[in-house]
């Protein structure tokens, strides 16, 4: 099957009070159709640029797309003219924000602002337009849809305000739903019902979740396929049982150890490297040096890390594969695979 | 609450405000050194004391203050704002005459500056480090420094001998014939200058606002929900950008109201605009007490209800207010 969705070697930089810095050091990614892809990451490891490149909407300046392709059905949208990426913006590909509170615009209801966008890129009168607002705001699960179209955002809670941008994500049907951090600002109840939603959602329309986010828990809970970043590349990636299961990055392994252990199986845990929490932080990208870049945090790290940085390479796998398999670039990981 | 519930408890409180306004102002003239009577004797080329006590009488200025203040609370209540020492003539008919062109002038500057104002403000805050946005700092800052009257000179000097596109005296031509759409053209005509005039340093602060109001509200995170909408750039900037950066401006534009009309005054005198603020001015020179205590009053009347109507603006343009919600 063909990705729905093919970002190939992406590079994006900055420019920033420390010169030109690299936000994305050539990444690539495939999302299949329907499924859920997971990218994973703590904040600044570019996670959100790279939902952000996905929509064509990197700040110009000080956002720069200097390399790499992002193909989407076969067009590449880097070179799409902005008129052709405000066609493919929430029509083909939408988002939703980490931000219930203050993504939604205080000043218009709730219905006027999906019925915007139904209008938008649908030929429709702005009274079927209504009328679809109102029965997408039932499809997302919000009581009463008919009272709570004409509610304006400060009516409503942080969860209704979620389905309020999901119903107006999923407003014309996209084949693509990018989610940044979209439980992040929510309680866990809330949560939970939000990954149900989309879990209905993604069943009902068939489209295919980029979730990004920083909580391998969100990661086990919804993704097919997970990406794992770290400062502006992907470090290990593969099918979400099998790293989760396991992980042959120390990252993953540390972002996995920070899961409240609730049953996970004692087998898996001890080979874990006994990471509660990850010491240190993700280094500031001007200052990136030529070897690994989590090398300073690491618990496996040796001379090797420092010098040269590692490859993201299959593991167990034909090289042409990789991207459908799991891959991990780790010095480390490659040492015990030889072992 | 309802607005029409609301409607009335503000219009209550203007009225309370307004009478306050009235007694303070009829104590602070009184408390003012001069006597009316002098003057008016003065103008009249010289009294006798039994003049004196006459003209005393019949402007009622013989009776006790508190009295002079219940009778003078009375009239205004009834509509009734006193004659005036110099025209003789009823204080309301003085100021009936000349209100219009007031009005005419503070709402046509209020306009000029909020337009032009949140315009260059709107089209700096798009590019902020841009060439534009400099010149919309310095201009500003340039506006807003420099005095009224020497900016109504710098304009009446630029359009009267350099470019004589604008007359700069009066509010309609000395010999005028033609039907009313044409007498409307010409009043526009001359009003151009004295409301750019008065309009200018407005117009510099209301592009300072907007544009640091706009550049808040465009890295907000609705504006980027609207451009992943697929939403073009300018309906993202002037439908859901501007829509909320204006709330700032219209709270502002409320207040400086006030100063607009003060600063009409200076405006008035310097275009020759048959306004109040000519009356006010001579009123203060003759002594011309019910003349003058009619132009505060009506000053304080159009502040109270522009700044009711900046309220229920608000209401209409921030549904937040509306619902007494809270502010997210």
């Amino acid at each position: 099957m063909d990705p729905l969705l093919s970002v190939r070697d992406l590079k994006v930089e900055f420019d920033t009070r420390h010169g030109r810095v690299t936000a994305l050091a050539g990444i690539s990614l495939d999302v299949m159709p329907g499924e859920t892809l997971g990218i994973v990451g703590e904040s600044g490891c570019g996670k959100s640029i790279t939902a952000l490149a996905m929509m064509g909407l990197i700040p110009n300046p000080p956002g720069h797309l200097t390399d790499g392709q992002i193909v989407f059905e076969g067009e590449d949208i880097t070179r799409a003219s902005p008129r052709r990426m405000r066609q493919l913006r929430g029509r083909d590909i939408s988002m939703i924000f980490q931000e219930p509170m203050t993504s939604l615009n205080p000043v218009f209801t709730a219905g006027d602002q999906i019925a915007e966008a139904i209008m938008l890129h649908q030929d429709v009168s702005k009274k079927e337009a209504w009328e679809e607002a109102v029965e997408l705001l039932r499809v997302v699960g919000i009581p009463e849809p008919r009272r709570r179209a004409a509610s304006y955002p400060h009516e409503m809670s942080g969860g209704m305000r979620q389905r309020v941008m999901i119903a107006m994500a999923i407003s014309c049907r996209p084949k693509v739903l990018i989610a940044d951090e979209p439980t992040t600002a929510l309680d866990v109840t809330v949560q939970a019902q939000i990954f149900d939603l989309m879990r209905d959602i993604q069943e009902k329309f068939g489209v295919a979740i980029v979730m990004i986010t920083h909580d391998m828990g969100a990661i086990a809970e919804m993704a097919d396929r997970v990406a794992v970043m770290y400062a502006g590349r992907v470090i290990e990636q593969g099918r979400a049982d099998d790293i989760l299961d396991d992980p042959r990055h120390p990252y993953t392994s540390g972002l996995i150890g920070c899961i409240p252990a609730l049953g996970r199986e004692a087998a898996s845990a001890e080979r874990l490297p006994p990471l509660a929490e990850i010491p240190g932080v993700v280094p500031p990208l001007h200052l990136l040096g030529a070897g690994c870049a989590f090398a300073d945090r690491c618990p496996l790290v040796h001379d090797r890390c420092r010098r040269e940085r590692p490859p993201l390479a299959p593991h167990g796998m034909a090289a042409q594969e990789f991207l459908g398999g799991h891959a991990v670039a780790c010095h480390a990981a490659e040492r015990e695979i030889a072992a | 609450m309802g607005a029409s519930g609301y409607i009335l408890r503000r219009l209550g409180y203007g009225v309370i405000l307004l009478l306050g306004v009235v007694v303070l102002n009829f104590l602070l003239i009184h408390a003012a050194p001069g006597d009316p009577a002098e003057v008016i004797a003065g103008e009249m080329g010289g009294a006798t004391q039994e003049m004196m006590d006459k003209i005393r009488a019949d402007y009622g200025l013989d009776k006790p203050l508190i009295v002079q203040l219940g009778l003078y609370l009375g009239g205004v209540v009834t509509g009734d704002l006193g004659e005036s020492y110099f025209f003789n003539q009823p204080v309301i008919e003085l100021i009936g005459a000349r209100i219009v062109p007031t009005i005419l002038l503070v709402v046509a500057a209020q306009m000029i500056a909020i337009t032009l104002g949140v315009g260059m403000g709107v089209l700096a805050a798009r590019r902020p480090q841009g060439a534009w946005s400099a010149f919309v700092s310095v201009f500003s800052t340039i506006g807003y420094a420099a005095p009224v009257f020497w900016t109504g000179l710098m304009l009446i000097i630029l359009f009267a001998s350099m470019l004589p596109l604008f007359p700069v005296e009066g509010m309609e031509s000395a010999r005028f014939s033609g039907g009313p759409i044409l007498y409307a053209l010409d009043v526009l005509h001359h009003l151009f200058l004295p409301a750019l005039t008065l309009g200018i340093i407005f117009l510099a602060q209301y592009a300072r606002l907007s544009r640091a109001s706009m550049i808040d509200v465009l890295g907000a995170d609705y504006v980027r929900t609207a451009r992943a909408k697929g939403l073009s750039e300018r309906k993202v900037t002037f439908k859901h950008a501007l829509r909320n950066a204006v709330l700032p401006i219209m709270t502002v534009a409320g207040i400086q109201f006030g100063n607009l009309i003060s600063g009409a005054l200076l405006v008035e005198t310097v275009f020759n605009w048959p306004g109040m603020g000519r009356l006010a001015f001579d009123s203060v020179l003759r002594r011309d007490y019910p003349t003058l205590l009619g132009v505060l009053f009506f000053a304080a009347l159009m502040v109270v209800v522009a700044n009711l109507l900046t309220d229920l603006g608000y209401r209409l343009a921030d549904p937040r207010i509306r619902t007494g919600g809270s502010r997210k």
